[in-house]
């Protein structure tokens, strides 16, 4: 099939799916209304409540919420085949992905500003609000361990992308030093800090990392490891101006701008899909159900934008119509997004042999050979596009990692600070979270590792969509349309963690894998059973909480009798 | 007997306009004060005597109401005024809910702020800091050579002193809160790409602030514009209490112009024919005024007799200014 | 014709707001955040006899109180809004 065809069929699903379906649950179900004041007007106090324009905050959920899941998701799905994939995008953002980071958005905003925790403590049970923090964290740290194996993998599969990065985090430095303390125009800032970052592409492919420090340094996975969550903890400590904002600025625009071309090459080259629609039902890391939902992620359904959607967006909403937009449009951008990854991996290679052999070295390399010839088909040498690809990748997984390992700081000084005040340091924290996220792309395979993630993810939006259907009982609104992909999401993300889990410790009971690779299939299986054990004790002060929502609606009616 | 140099001070020291009596309460501060300012203004200086007391004895001294009526001649060249701190703290809160109304073109102040604005008058500190503030105005317009303070008693003194202090401190602190705040401000302005801020009219505010608590304060403990003048007597207790006193002051940087001895029974008592009581008195007066040579030495600028009636009216306080003066 | 141009300027309008929304909102959100997060502090020096804490002399922080009237309700509301961990997460 035609790539662009893919593509007009996702344009279709989008248009179509965005008028007929979210429209209508929005002015019907809903009655989302213009002139009820939002909370980012009520409790303005330009703190967290900050009433922003429709467009503003359409770019910063986008921003916010197009990490490396979407791009590697589809990646990594093709080994089922592109077919099971595409259906997947198409039919998990039409019917749950809008849903939930509409619906997430719409609920905090009802809910006087309220995110997920306050949501579940008001919602589902106090109880629930500590579940659903203790999920959270190991939610993060999963996508820690599954983005930190990406930055490394893409840094030794592309050997041009560590100087790529160190420009671009010295041109973000830069950026930050003309923003706060020159107080430079911000154009002036933005071009040269960007030049700067684009010069380093090029540099990277001059000075690969294996000529600077040796291939044997270069190849070492702790080298990379250390230094993404050295970068991370830097993020989390440093004040978030000097370091992590403004190289997250820099990094934006040559994300978006990489990303913005490729699509154009993508239009230009319209190439055919060259690996098959289907493989098999089961290939080597499991069956297309429940393995294949979880692992194309986020560009399906994805927990971390509900995050996004009730901690930040909803905060912001100047006007309750257009938690659409913001809340369900860019899902269907994330989507078109996540159809561009699915294209490029799925056009580039000869044959399945050839793409078997690329992504076991790591679905970033994969990537930027795809950015590389898309950005070809605009002008830019292949060896550039290469290390433009890579940094790519590697920004993409970087940001969000940085915002994990912060929060997860923060949890440990809020959780923590009772048992000890040493857990309110911020560096304990912050080392916690990067020592226990090193451990994780040290010893976890990266194959296992996204599967855990994208399983913890989806399960996350599970949790999100029944406290939504919760919501919607509360207020006797009709719920079926959150609650059917509530109960599929949690199915789905339940038997893929326990199948992989199972797996990991199975493997480490058995002996079949020895030292550090048993170390780390077992804590990875044991955070995999723990995610499934708190969300069945979600689920279950889920369920109560439902019935008291249907006792409350049965009541008044026989009241009235 | 003690020499009368006090008045070698005002020569060798012209610099010395602010004129400040200290010491127990009960002393005779308003007398020495009203004598003071009696005295430079018959020199031919112009002299604003002023009441930071709460409660204020210039009317009584002078036998003149001018409670609250602003700066009033006495003789040519002398004006007193006696702060009316009460009515000024009414004015004042009217000011502020003006201001309130304009600013926001209210007719009504909200609830919340009315009882703000009533809670923070109610405030003990609140007299204080006014009249701490009606000070540095008085000083800050200017118009007079001299400008004496009739004192409150020591302790306030002290915690007027010790506040100033601390209140530069804070003010020091929350300035640079605000200019941070700023410095944020522009910041977001700078991201998006918007014109200059207007001024910060807090920041304005806060340093106008600190500049009047540096002023008064600066009244206090400038070493050449101030002299300060304890009073003592002699007995036990007073001498005692004034020695730790005097320790503070110097703490808190009052530059000490020295010592006046008051209440002193008449030497020449002592050939007449008295009774016992009177006898010892004079003995125990004796005592002391050794202690306090040898504590005070040559600081003690004037010994001033007891007189023989309430220090009122204008010739009872020239009496009082040509003995401690000298004849002028 | 001008009906068009208006709808062009606000289509480029409409982008430059999304790249702003992209790059920069963060930012510049965060430097007004931490202003304000500043001002409640503020607030709470100067206007602190509210909650029983003196520390500027009354006489002048109310001469203060007309400048953060706006501010006063707002920052009542958040000091007394519950808080939760998951506030920090965007």
């Amino acid at each position: 099939m035609n790539s662009v065809v893919v593509l007009v069929l996702g344009l279709a699903v989008a248009y179509f799916g965005y008028r007929l379906y979210a429209k209508r649950i929005d002015r019907r179900v809903i009655q989302s209304d213009p002139r009820k004041a939002t909370p980012a007007k009520m409790y303005m106090d330009g703190v967290e409540f900050m009433p922003t324009s429709r467009n503003i905050l359409f770019g910063y959920q986008f921003k916010s919420i197009a990490g490396a899941g979407p791009i590697l998701g589809p990646i990594i799905a093709l080994q089922w085949g592109w077919l099971p994939a595409l259906v997947w995008i198409l039919l998990g953002t039409l019917f749950i992905g809008w849903v939930q980071d509409y619906a997430s958005a719409m609920v905090a905003m009802r809910k006087d500003g309220a995110s997920m925790g306050g949501l579940s403590h008001k919602l589902i049970s106090p109880r629930a609000r500590m579940i659903l923090l203790a999920f959270i964290y190991f939610y993060l740290l999963l996508i820690a361990g599954a983005f930190g194996n990406v930055v490394v993998s893409t840094a030794i599969g592309l050997k041009g992308s560590p100087m790529a990065w160190l420009f671009l985090t010295g041109a973000g430095l830069l950026a930050g030093q003309m923003i706060y303390r020159w107080r430079k125009d911000i154009i002036l800032t933005t071009v040269v800090t960007v030049v700067l970052a684009l010069i380093g592409i090029w540099v990277g492919t001059v000075a690969p990392s294996d000529k600077i420090i040796g291939a044997g340094l270069a190849n070492e996975r702790w080298l990379w490891a250390i230094a993404a969550f050295v970068f991370c903890y830097f993020a989390a400590v440093l004040p978030i101006w000097r370091f992590a904002l403004p190289i997250n600025y820099v990094a934006a625009y040559v994300v978006f701008l990489g990303l913005f071309f490729g699509l154009i090459g993508v239009v230009i080259l319209h190439p055919d899909f060259t690996l098959p629609a289907y493989s098999s039902f089961t290939i080597k890391i499991g069956p297309i159900w429940p393995i294949m939902f979880v692992t194309v992620a986020c560009g399906a359904i994805s927990g971390w934008h509900s995050l996004v959607s009730s901690s930040g967006t909803a905060r912001q909403l100047e006007n309750e119509q257009d938690a659409l937009p913001v809340g369900g449009g860019v899902m269907f951008v994330e989507m078109l997004l996540a159809l561009f990854a699915l294209i490029i991996a799925g056009t580039l290679y000869a044959s399945p042999a050839q793409y078997g052999e690329a992504i076991a070295k790591g679905p970033g390399g994969v990537f930027a050979a795809g950015v590389s010839k898309f950005l070809g088909a605009v002008g830019l040498p292949a060896d550039v596009g290469r290390s433009y690809g890579s940094v790519m990748m590697i920004f993409l997984a970087i940001t969000i990692m940085q915002l994990v390992i912060r929060f997860m700081r923060i949890a440990t000084s809020e959780l923590l600070s009772d048992i000890s005040p040493v857990f309110r340091n911020a560096h304990v924290g912050t080392f916690i979270a990067s020592l226990l996220g090193i451990f994780l792309v040290m010893t976890g395979w990266w194959q296992y590792l996204w599967i855990l993630f994208g399983g913890a993810n989806q399960l996350m939006a599970s949790m999100a969509l029944m406290i939504i259907t919760a919501w919607l009982m509360s207020e006797g609104r009709p719920a079926s349309w959150s609650l059917w992909p509530t109960v599929f999401m949690f199915v789905t993300t339940v038997a893929a963690l326990l199948y992989t889990s199972y797996n990991l410790l199975d493997k480490v009971f058995k002996g079949a894998v020895k030292g550090e690779a048993a170390a780390g299939n077992a804590v990875i299986g044991i955070i995999g059973f723990f995610l499934v054990l708190a969300s069945f004790v979600l689920a279950y002060e889920g369920l109560k909480a439902f019935g008291r929502y249907r006792a409350m609606k049965v009541q008044p009616a026989g009241a009235q009798a | 007997m003690i020499p009368i140099s006090l008045a070698r001070i005002f020569e060798q020291f012209p610099d010395r306009r602010y004129i400040m009596f200290g010491g127990k309460g009960g002393l005779g501060k308003t007398t020495f004060s009203a004598a003071t300012a009696y005295y430079l203004a018959k020199r031919g200086h112009r002299v604003l005597i002023f009441s930071v007391d709460p409660q204020a004895s210039l009317t009584d001294i002078f036998q003149r109401d001018i409670f609250g009526k602003g700066p009033t001649e006495i003789i040519p060249n002398l004006y007193a005024q006696e702060i009316d701190a009460d009515k000024r703290v009414r004015e004042y809160q009217e000011e502020i809910r003006q201001k309130i109304r304009d600013m926001y073109g209210m007719d009504t102040i909200p609830e919340e702020i009315e009882s703000y604005i009533q809670a923070a008058a109610a405030e003990p500190a609140m007299e204080e800091s006014a009249i701490f503030d009606q000070v540095v105005d008085i000083v800050v317009q200017g118009g007079y050579d001299y400008y004496v303070y009739d004192l409150v008693p020591l302790g306030h003194a002290l915690y007027y002193l010790s506040m100033a202090s601390v209140y530069d401190a804070w003010i020091g602190k929350i300035t640079g809160l605000r200019q941070q705040m700023r410095e944020y401000d522009q910041v977001a302005a700078v991201i998006k790409r918007e014109k200059e801020l207007d001024e910060d009219a807090i920041l304005n505010e806060l340093l106008y602030i600190k500049d009047r608590i540096n002023k008064s304060s600066k009244i206090l403990t400038d070493k050449k514009m101030t002299a300060f003048f304890f009073v003592i007597t002699p007995e036990e207790m007073v001498i005692k209490d004034t020695v730790k006193a005097a320790e503070l002051f110097s703490k808190f940087d009052v530059p000490l112009s020295g010592y006046i001895i008051n209440r002193l029974i008449p030497q020449e008592l002592k050939h007449q024919a008295i009774p016992d009581y009177l006898k010892n008195r004079l003995a125990m007066q004796e005592h002391y005024l050794k202690v306090i040579s040898s504590t005070f030495g040559d600081q003690i600028l004037a010994a001033v007799p007891e007189m023989e009636r309430d220090v009122t009216g204008l010739p009872m306080i020239e009496r009082m200014a040509r003995v401690m003066f000298g004849e002028f | 014709m001008s009906k068009e141009e208006k709808k062009k300027g606000g289509f480029f309008q409409a982008v430059k707001e999304f790249v702003y929304g992209v790059a920069a909102h963060d930012s510049a959100r965060f430097a007004l955040k931490t202003r304000a997060s500043m001002e409640h502090l503020f607030i709470l020096i100067t206007m602190g006899d509210m909650l029983g804490v003196p520390i500027l002399p009354p006489y002048y922080s109310l001469r203060l109180l007309p400048y953060v009237v706006p501010q006063i309700s707002t920052w009542k509301r958040r000091m007394l809004r519950e808080k939760d961990l998951t506030d920090a997460l965007a």
